[in-house]
This record gives C-alpha cells, sequence and structure tokens, in this order.
C-alpha cells in the first residue's frame, strides 16, 4: 500500500511539473521572499542615511497651499544651518527636533533590527513571515487545480480504472502537494540566503547588536511553523474542491476564504465580544497564531495561543480531509466530465 | 460452462439514482474468449453497468465479479483494460506522456510498450503532440490504446469507434477481432450493431435497465428466423399456419406472408399447406440482421432510435 501511495506520488509529480502553474506560483514565492530582504534593505539605508524622516503637515507650513513634507532627522540634528528647512516656524522645527531626538535614542535598535532582517539567519523568518501569507494563496491555486483536473478534464475515470484504488490515488496526491509546499518554501528561503549574503555585503558594517537577534535554529523553526500553517490550508481547498467536484470552487473559496474571515472577524469582533470566542476557533487566525504573524484586520483581538492554534488546525485538517476522502471514496464517478 | 468459463459474473446487480433505476437486478455472464456485445439503446444502463464492474459506479445491491474476484477491487482492475464513454486524458500531456503516466500509475507492462501500442492505433506521428490538440478520432484511438496497456485479459470498449473515419472504423473492428483470440475477452459496448455483429460472438441486449436477452448471435437470430411465403391463396394460407404449434406469428407483408418458424421446418409448412390445396409459388428463409432483432426485442423506433414508451 506505501509503495503504490509513493508510486502515485511520484507520477502526480510527473503530471505537476508539467504545467506552467506550477513554475509561475514558485516565482511568484520567489518575487515575495526578494521583496522581503530588498524592501528591507532599502528600508535599512533610508533610515540609516536620514536618521528617520518626520512628515510635515501642510496646516503646520507658514504658507498656504502646502502639501506635507518630510524633514530628515540627520540634517535637524545636525545643527548646520544649511541642512535646516528654511520655510518652517522655528517652534515647529524645536518640535519637529525634539521628536527626532527621540527616535535617535532608539535609532541603533532600530537599525540593528532592519540590518537584522535582511541578513542572515534574520531574513529567513522575515522573508517566511511576507511569503507565508502569499504561500497559502498559491497553495490554494494549486491544491484546487491538482485535483480540480480530474474532474474538468475527466480523468479521474482513467485514473479509476487503473486500479489504483481511490484513497491511496487522493492521498498520494496530498502527500505531493504537501512535499511541494515544503520544496517551495525551501527554494524561497535559499533565494533569500543568496539573495542576504549579497545584501549584507553592500550594507557594509554591521550596526551595534541591540536585543536579542534571530538564530540559525529560529529559522528552521519559522521554516517548519510556515509549512506546517499550509497544510491545514491544502485540507481546506481540497475538501472544497472535492465537494464541489470543481477546480474553480476549490480556488475560488481557498482564496476568498482568506480575506472573508479576517473581515468577519473584524466585523462582528467590534460588534458582539462573546464572538472573540468564536474567533478563537478559526482556521485563518489559528494559522496566524501558530506562525507568530500580525494576522487580522486593524481593531482585531490577540489572536489565540501557539498551542491551542495547532491543536485547532491539527483538528481542522483531520476534519476537512476526512470528509473529503470520504466523499472521495463514496461517490460515483460518471459522465463525460468525470463528476465523481 | 462451468463458473471458471465466465469472466464477468453479475447477480442481481441493481443501480438506483433516486426514484430511477439506472440497472435493475442484472444478471449477466460474460464468458471468457472472444468478444462480446453488450448492446441496448441509449440510457438502456450499458455504461452504468460498466462503471459497477470497474469500481466507478456503486452498485445499489447486487454482486459483480470479475475472474471470480470482486470487480470493484484494485487488484482485480489492473487486470482490466477500459475505455468508457469519451477517453479522457490530461489535456497539457502528450500522447505518449499521458500513457506513460497510465501505464506507470497502475503498473501496466513496461514502458517499452507505449510505442508498439502508439503505432498499433496508429498515433505514432503525433505521439508527442499535446492531446488538447488532438482530433476526435485521435483522442478514440488514444483510449483504445490505453485500453491495452498491460495486454489486460479483459478489455471493455464502449463506442471505440466513435469519431473515426470509415477507414479507423475497418482498423479497429479488425483489431477488435484480433483482440478477442487468444484467450482474451472483449466487453465491447457500441451502437453500431452492423459493425457489432461483424465482431461479436455472444451478445447481451439491455432495455431499461434489464437484461432482455443474451446469448450467441447465432441463437438469438434463429430464435427468431422467418420465412416469406407466396402461395395461391395466402387468406387460407394464414388460417392453416396459425394452428401450427410451431409458428409464432403469420404476417401480411408485401404480398408475401411472413412466417415466423424454424427454417430447418420449412418443408412442414410445405406439406401442410399442400394437405389443404394451398401450393407455395414462392418459400425464401428470412435472415434477420442483429439490427432488426435488436429493434424489435428492445422496441426502438427506427427513426429516432429511441425505444418506444
Amino acid at each position: 500500500m506505501i509503495a503504490n501511495i509513493g508510486n502515485l506520488a511520484v507520477w502526480e509529480w510527473f503530471k505537476l511539473r508539467r504545467r506552467w502553474m506550477l513554475w509561475i506560483l514558485l516565482l511568484f514565492a520567489l518575487l515575495f521572499a526578494q521583496l522581503a530582504v530588498w524592501g528591507t534593505f532599502f528600508s535599512y539605508n533610508g533610515v540609516k542615511e536620514t536618521g528617520g524622516e518626520l512628515t510635515v503637515p501642510a496646516s503646520l507650513q507658514q504658507q498656504q497651499g502646502r502639501i506635507p513634507r518630510t524633514v530628515r532627522c540627520n540634517d535637524l540634528l545636525s545643527g548646520d544651518v544649511a541642512r535646516q528647512p528654511i520655510d518652517l516656524d522655528t517652534q515647529v522645527v524645536a518640535g519637529l527636533r525634539a521628536q527626532c531626538q527621540q527616535q535617535a535614542a532608539a535609532l541603533p535598535a532600530r537599525l540593528a533590527r532592519g540590518y537584522s532582517n535582511f541578513t542572515l539567519p534574520g531574513s529567513i523568518p522575515s522573508a517566511l513571515g511576507t511569503v507565508q501569507t502569499l504561500g497559502l494563496i498559491l497553495m490554494a491555486i494549486l491544491t484546487a487545480s491538482a485535483i480540480g483536473i480530474d474532474y474538468g478534464a475527466g480523468t479521474l475515470r482513467s485514473v479509476l480504472t487503473q486500479g489504483t484504488g481511490r484513497w491511496p490515488y487522493l492521498t498520494a496526491k496530498l502527500i505531493t502537494l504537501a512535499l511541494l509546499a515544503l520544496l517551495g518554501l525551501v527554494v524561497a528561503v535559499a533565494s533569500v540566503a543568496v539573495s542576504s549574503t549579497v545584501a549584507s555585503g553592500l550594507a557594509g558594517a554591521a550596526p551595534a547588536p541591540a536585543g536579542t537577534a534571530a538564530t540559525w535554529s529560529d529559522a528552521g523553526i519559522a521554516l517548519l511553523k510556515a509549512w506546517v500553517s499550509l497544510i491545514p490550508y491544502i485540507a481546506l481547498t481540497a475538501f472544497v474542491t472535492v465537494v464541489a467536484r470543481s477546480s474553480a470552487a476549490g480556488m475560488a473559496i481557498g482564496l476568498g476564504y482568506y480575506f472573508f474571515e479576517q473581515l468577519i472577524v473584524a466585523l462582528f469582533s467590534n460588534l458582539f465580544s462573546w464572538f472573540q470566542n468564536v474567533a478563537d476557533f478559526l482556521l485563518v487566525r489559528n494559522i496566524s497564531a501558530w506562525t507568530g504573524a500580525a494576522g487580522g484586520f486593524p481593531g482585531t483581538a490577540a489572536l489565540p495561543d501557539a498551542t491551542q492554534a495547532i491543536i485547532v488546525l491539527g483538528v481542522y485538517t483531520l476534519v476537512l480531509g476526512g470528509v473529503a476522502f470520504w466523499l472521495f471514496e463514496r461517490r460515483d464517478v460518471q459522465g463525460a466530465t468525470g463528476g465523481g | 460452462m462451468g463458473i471458471s468459463d465466465h469472466v464477468v459474473e453479475t447477480t442481481g446487480l441493481t443501480k438506483r439514482y433516486g426514484d430511477v433505476v439506472a440497472v435493475n437486478d442484472l444478471t449477466l455472464r460474460v464468458p471468457r474468449g472472444g468478444v462480446f456485445g453488450f448492446l441496448g439503446p441509449n440510457g438502456s444502463g450499458k455504461t452504468t453497468t460498466m462503471g459497477m464492474l470497474l469500481g466507478l459506479v456503486h452498485a445499489t445491491s447486487g454482486q459483480a465479479h470479475i475472474f471470480g474476484d470482486s470487480a470493484f477491487h484494485p487488484a482485480t482492475l489492473r487486470r482490466v483494460g477500459a475505455m468508457v464513454e469519451t477517453p479522457t486524458f490530461y489535456p497539457y500531456l502528450t500522447g505518449r506522456a499521458n500513457l506513460r503516466y497510465f501505464q506507470a500509475i497502475g503498473r501496466r507492462g513496461s514502458p517499452a510498450d507505449i510505442d508498439r501500442l502508439l503505432k498499433l492505433v496508429d498515433l505514432g506521428k503525433r505521439a508527442d503532440s499535446k492531446f488538447s490538440t488532438y482530433s476526435l478520432g485521435m483522442k478514440q484511438r488514444l483510449g483504445v490504446a490505453l485500453a491495452l496497456l498491460g495486454d489486460p485479459e479483459l478489455v471493455f470498449l464502449d463506442e471505440p469507434t466513435n469519431g473515426l473515419d470509415p477507414a479507423g472504423v475497418v482498423e479497429v473492428r479488425e483489431l477488435i477481432r484480433e483482440l478477442g483470440t487468444g484467450g482474451r475477452t472483449v466487453v465491447l459496448s457500441s451502437h453500431l450493431l452492423a459493425e457489432t455483429e461483424l465482431v461479436c460472438d455472444n451478445v447481451a441486449v439491455l432495455s431499461r435497465g434489464k437484461l432482455i436477452a443474451q446469448g450467441t448471435i447465432k441463437e438469438l437470430l434463429r430464435e427468431h428466423d422467418a420465412l416469406r411465403l407466396r402461395t395461391t391463396d395466402d387468406a387460407a394460407a394464414r388460417t392453416v399456419l396459425g394452428t401450427l404449434p410451431w409458428v409464432e406469428s403469420v404476417d401480411q407483408q408485401d404480398g408475401t406472408l411472413l412466417v415466423a418458424a424454424p427454417q430447418a421446418r420449412a418443408w412442414e409448412v410445405a406439406r401442410a399447406l399442400a394437405d389443404r390445396q394451398i401450393y407455395v409459388n414462392e418459400l425464401v428463409p428470412v435472415h434477420r440482421t442483429l439490427e432488426e432483432f435488436f429493434m424489435e426485442i428492445t422496441g426502438t423506433d427506427p427513426n429516432t432510435g429511441r425505444e418506444k414508451s
């Protein structure tokens, strides 16, 4: 049985790797991972160069019709007359300078944190935090497509008449998808490692360390957590695709649910206090809680703890996956479109 | 014929969809070897029966066995090849890659068989084109190749000549005839009855989900043999022949009498009439085609091809 599932998984990969979709989704994941590294790098450079910037609203500017403008803290604090803003009231400038002095005190820690986020190993958890949300969406698309094609093209009929068995076939598909999710994350991490090395070279000397920097162990845990967080979402999409016998439905629900849940939580948590108890058992909130992501729309309450999150995610995976398997096993496969 | 001589056996096989009975208490025996015709009008339950035998459709009740084992078991299915309804393949894979995939997941034969099968169904030159670019006939031929992967002992072919040009139909007919030799069994479902008659040894006829006839074509057609007569007094002849116990019916047709009776008793017909001073001017044995037999027992309207309600 295990050999049969292993064989089916190998040949699922044979099919998947011949689809453009897989490589396009991977490209998106890599782009977002790179965006996380280089976005942090440029932000770090900006803060380092300017000492932080403050926005001056139009109402505080002397001339009418002005638009909000920014001033650099390094200019304000330099004492160099030529670098002081000449179009601002001296009291406004004094206020801005006071703010900059406050920022300057926190600047070393901010720079150290920023530097850590684009250099190894801290860049890995940082980038995974960015890729993880996208990862849910990409895996929803891939899962719905990989399972749904057998309904859309009617190939389920041809597959099952080969004597593969139903549940071994679905198991092999889900295992392949889970392994591809891990592979995608590993490739994204590898690309982050390469670009982090380049970025740290470009950034020059590291700022003085402040606080606790991320370790390689943190990077490994972040990778594992990001992968585990994708599993229940794969189960959700597989469930919808099997129930609806359609990749389009799987994709639509897989993509839409992520935003729908957060919208509902934001809306109802503010209207009904009891809803917070319900929200703590919803899928996306527990994914966010598990990965330690900020998660949720502004105004929503604190996330559940990680232990509860992994239990809830486990239950979601078992229930959604279990129903998908049950339906896949017992439903008839018939009709020209191979509905089953 | 012993139990082991049947590759497919069903007992009381039934499939209901709510109030609709698609297959009703079907007890079918498919003998080992040769080509078995599985006939019936559209909606008679042929494809549902094949689906149940191939594990695609769950039976509501009854039993189905292939080679004496449960029909739905994956290990049993690995000994069976099938093309049910329109062949379905992955559109983004080539014909060759599709066959390679199915060969590998079903562990049927070896990759080396694929080229041979592609050549057999005349797809050698288009083997590396994507399936989505294939014409209906090419898809059909690839479906036949899929059914033959691993040289199965039993092959189900559902309308294998759909979409083929006349030359293709002849090729597939010859192929099916060849497949039915050497101990292999081919279960052929087709609405082309003339084609079926040319290749099948045995047939089963389904109508509204029920088995209404089963046997060798020769036997079935012989049961419905007839004699065409022209006599000196047709009206009197009808009366005389109507009294004979082995004459099923006597009809007036195009100025002749059509007598449903065994052709071997033609001489008795002539003698019975002569005894009453009615003389036969013309006596011709009428051989009915499978199509005529089918239309009659299924009550199919020859103009619409549908069962009369």
